[in-house]
């Protein structure tokens, strides 16, 4: 239960984080990235800008909830679940955004979503009888 | 000869993997975590910054930014974002056999059905 309410929250704040991100960097963009001069005025711009700080601090949450369940979970039942991320994601860039998402990314989320399912389903699987692994 | 492009992918999962399982090797020598008020999480944080487990996992986390910070300087994100997949793969058979965890024959079938779908993501 601990488990499963803490990676919840993970993956929300990592989802939400990146969404707050992407909008950041969107009002960002009208200045040009790639042009080394300009580079002072677009770090002040970031440093303002409350959907950068929101997702900087998004993201800090997640990666500190996510450290924490370490201390009690296996890194392989952890690491595949928050992929499910990818799915909120998708959904919300589709949904929130406005983008365009195409078949094979929609087939990709559904894909990541059978296999965090699938990796669910095993947390209760038993590891053999050392007799057995010794035969 | 092995391009420059190839080096630089395969450190880029090396370097995820291992930062992963590191962190996962540092938290479980701190133990669990089951007092979360601010006190007792300042001490657990105060632990973790002492833990050459976890600073190595940070230092590994750091490697695998600047690959991929200079790998996107030459090869486009289409290009790189598929290969992270792979980090699903190797972080699951380094915490098999580097953390001594019960990886069932279901768990890898769930964890190749994630890396799939992240490099079919990755690919559209």
């Amino acid at each position: 239960m601990k488990t499963t309410l803490f990676l919840a929250v993970a993956v929300i704040a990592q989802a939400a984080g990146n969404v707050c991100l992407s909008l950041g960097m969107r009002s960002l963009s009208t200045a040009p990235l790639f042009d080394f001069g300009s580079w002072t005025e677009v770090a002040l711009a970031a440093l303002s800008n409350p959907w950068l700080w929101s997702g900087a601090a998004l993201l800090t949450l997640f990666t500190i909830l996510f450290t924490l369940v370490l201390s009690w979970t296996d890194l392989s039942l952890a690491m595949p679940v928050v992929s499910v991320e990818i799915v909120i994601n998708v959904a919300l860039a589709g949904w929130l955004l406005g983008e365009r998402v195409s078949s094979l990314h929609w087939a990709g989320t559904v894909m990541v979503a059978a296999g965090v399912a699938v990796v669910l389903g095993s947390s209760r699987d038993k590891p053999p009888p050392a007799a057995l692994v010794l035969a | 000869m092995i391009p420059l492009t190839a080096v630089l992918i395969a450190t880029m999962v090396v370097a995820d993997s291992a930062s992963d399982i590191l962190v996962s090797r540092a938290m479980k020598q701190i133990g669990e975590v089951t007092n979360f008020r601010p006190r007792a999480l300042a001490s657990t944080f105060g632990r973790m910054a002492c833990n050459p487990s976890l600073i190595a996992g940070i230092g590994a986390a750091a490697i695998h930014f600047f690959v991929f910070l200079a790998l996107l300087s030459f090869v486009g994100l289409s290009y790189v974002f598929p290969a992270t997949a792979l980090v699903y793969v190797l972080a699951t058979a380094g915490a098999q056999f580097i953390l001594t965890e019960h990886v069932s024959r279901r768990r890898w079938a769930g964890v190749c059905m994630v890396c799939a779908g992240v490099a079919m993501v990755s690919m559209s």
